[in-house]
């Protein structure tokens, strides 16, 4: 850990689902079920007592099969669900956005959703109108920036998107598979913008399916299945474990067949 | 409610740009853009005209004038409605992902008509000019009713904004809540033709903060100080209810778009 301070920190979070079994989403069949006394309501916790935090300057990744919770525990930091129970303490800037280019509107131009997106993360026109250039340089959009969105290739999109997120340049960036943007060069020049983001002290927390990402760039990965934090440590423990439960139960078949040669 | 106020101040910059979002894609790629906020109105009202004063034969001098004064305030009043209690919803995927004050966007909702009815006064101005009727020094009296029309609106909006998360009937009844309440609003009509009945009709919260305008353009005198306090009592009432629970449940919105 490079510092002592903590830029996330997570206590005892709790994330209750009310699932209704059949939700009635018209009164009429509200209505039927409320006098048939058929609305069948069950509680899923998708997040279940976690517990973990982030140091300021750390990049953390979080990894875990389809719905162990991921996304949610993401979307607990980034303030757009509130946790059931626990805290979520946050120190320092956040862009609170889980996804890049979450607000892009198809119909308006890259400069116009560059502000919009902005607006949306909490930044005025005036610091926007001063990142402007900065981000359609780093995007390397060129003249499609006065084009409607709905016009790009999904490359110049999510540059866009991108660029965007890290060049508000807050002090905690939280991203869903952030390392999958652009071609090839782009994704270098991502890492790297990464980097100089990182020696500027700054966090990272992100979701991601891919393990060499975890490898290659976290300085610890946290593993969750079924809500519940399994394991929170060096990126390649995780890793290890988590292809572990990932062959056991996604490829029975996998899983047993080295036992059978070993 | 204070942080009603706080939260669409500190917010006020996404508000207005999302307001404009709504309208250039609402004009966008039609030929004549902008103008089609001066136009709706005045072919809606040159309609109307026609059917009430030559087909129907509603004995009312400039009745276009007559009719339009009210007609653009309702049509506001209306339209954000419609906008608005489809503004959370509508922004699912945005509320979904980003950590935003859900107030914004019926706000946006609201503004982007209140721009919309801001630029169909200049075809009340031109129909005005050409009836040959009188400016009224009571022109400059309108803002009042504006923002009681606009207290009135904004808690309307809340509510419905609100309730259409958790039932999406809510969008088709009020379509049709909204034609009723545009007939039985004294908008095509004097409300003198409903005799001793008008106490009736005063019933309608919207229509003291409408009158205020039709005795501003139309008829040259203000309202009474009775109706006046009415339409800033309808609209307060309104805002407070409005937003007391859309601020209850607006936690809850995204487990439910």
């Amino acid at each position: 850990m490079q510092t002592n301070s903590i830029a996330i920190n997570v206590e005892n979070v709790t994330q209750r689902f009310r699932v209704f079994k059949e939700r009635p989403d018209s009164i009429r069949a509200l209505f039927a079920k409320f006098f048939r006394h058929e609305i069948q309501v069950q509680d899923f916790d998708a997040v279940k007592d976690v517990s973990f935090h982030v140091g300021q300057g750390e990049m953390v990744g979080i990894v875990g099969r389809n719905g162990s919770g991921k996304s949610t525990l993401l979307k607990m930091v980034a303030g757009v669900y509130q946790p059931t129970t626990g805290r979520v303490t946050v120190n320092g800037t956040i862009a609170p956005m889980i996804e890049l280019g979450a607000g892009f509107h198809m119909e308006l131009t890259g400069r116009e959703n560059i502000l919009v997106n902005g607006l949306l993360l909490g930044y005025s026109k005036r610091e926007m109108r001063e990142r402007e250039q900065t981000i359609i340089d780093f995007a390397e959009i060129g003249d499609f920036i006065n084009a409607p969105v709905k016009q790009y290739s999904s490359g110049m999109y999510m540059r866009l998107a991108f660029a965007v997120a890290i060049e508000v340049d807050p002090d905690i960036l939280l991203v869903d598979e952030i390392l999958s943007v652009g071609d090839m060069a782009f994704q270098e020049k991502c890492f790297e913008r990464l980097r100089r983001f990182r020696a500027a002290k700054k966090t990272i927390l992100f979701v991601t399916h891919n393990p060499s990402d975890i490898e290659e760039y976290c300085d610890r990965a946290i593993l969750l299945d079924h809500g519940h934090l399994l394991l929170d440590g060096k990126p390649h423990e995780v890793i290890e474990t988590y292809k572990a439960i990932s062959g056991a139960v996604g490829h029975p078949h996998e899983a047993l067949e080295p036992a059978i040669t070993s | 409610m204070i942080d009603l106020f706080r939260d669409t101040f500190r917010y006020r910059e996404l508000i207005w740009e999302l307001a404009l979002k709504e309208l250039k894609i609402r004009y966008k790629r039609s030929f004549l853009g902008f103008l089609w906020a001066l136009l709706n109105p005045l072919l809606q009202m040159i309609v109307l005209a026609l059917v009430f004063s030559t087909v129907m034969r509603i004995p009312i001098p400039h009745y276009a004038v007559f009719l339009i004064s009210v007609l653009l305030p309702w049509t506001f009043f209306a339209q954000s409605l419609s906008y608005a209690a489809d503004s959370i919803v509508g922004n699912a995927d945005l509320i979904k992902k980003v950590r935003v004050p859900k107030v914004v966007f019926p706000v946006a909702a609201l503004t982007s008509n209140m721009i919309n009815f801001l630029l169909s006064l200049i075809s009340l101005v031109l129909i005005v000019l050409v009836l040959r009727h009188p400016f009224y020094w009571t022109w400059f009296y309108l803002p009042i009713p504006l923002l009681a029309l606009t207290l009135f609106t904004l808690g309307a909006t809340f509510f419905f904004a609100a309730l259409n998360v958790y039932y999406r009937d809510v969008t088709h009844i009020l379509q049709i809540l909204l034609q009723i309440w545009f007939y039985v609003t004294p908008i095509i009509y004097p409300i003198e033709i409903f005799g001793k009945y008008q106490w009736l009709l005063k019933l309608n919260p919207v229509i003291f903060a409408l009158n205020g305008f039709r005795m501003g353009v139309y008829a040259g005198h203000l309202p009474s100080g009775q109706s006046v306090l009415a339409s800033f009592v309808c609209g307060l009432v309104a805002l407070v209810v409005g937003y007391a629970l859309f601020r209850k449940n607006q936690d809850q919105f995204v487990y439910y778009v």
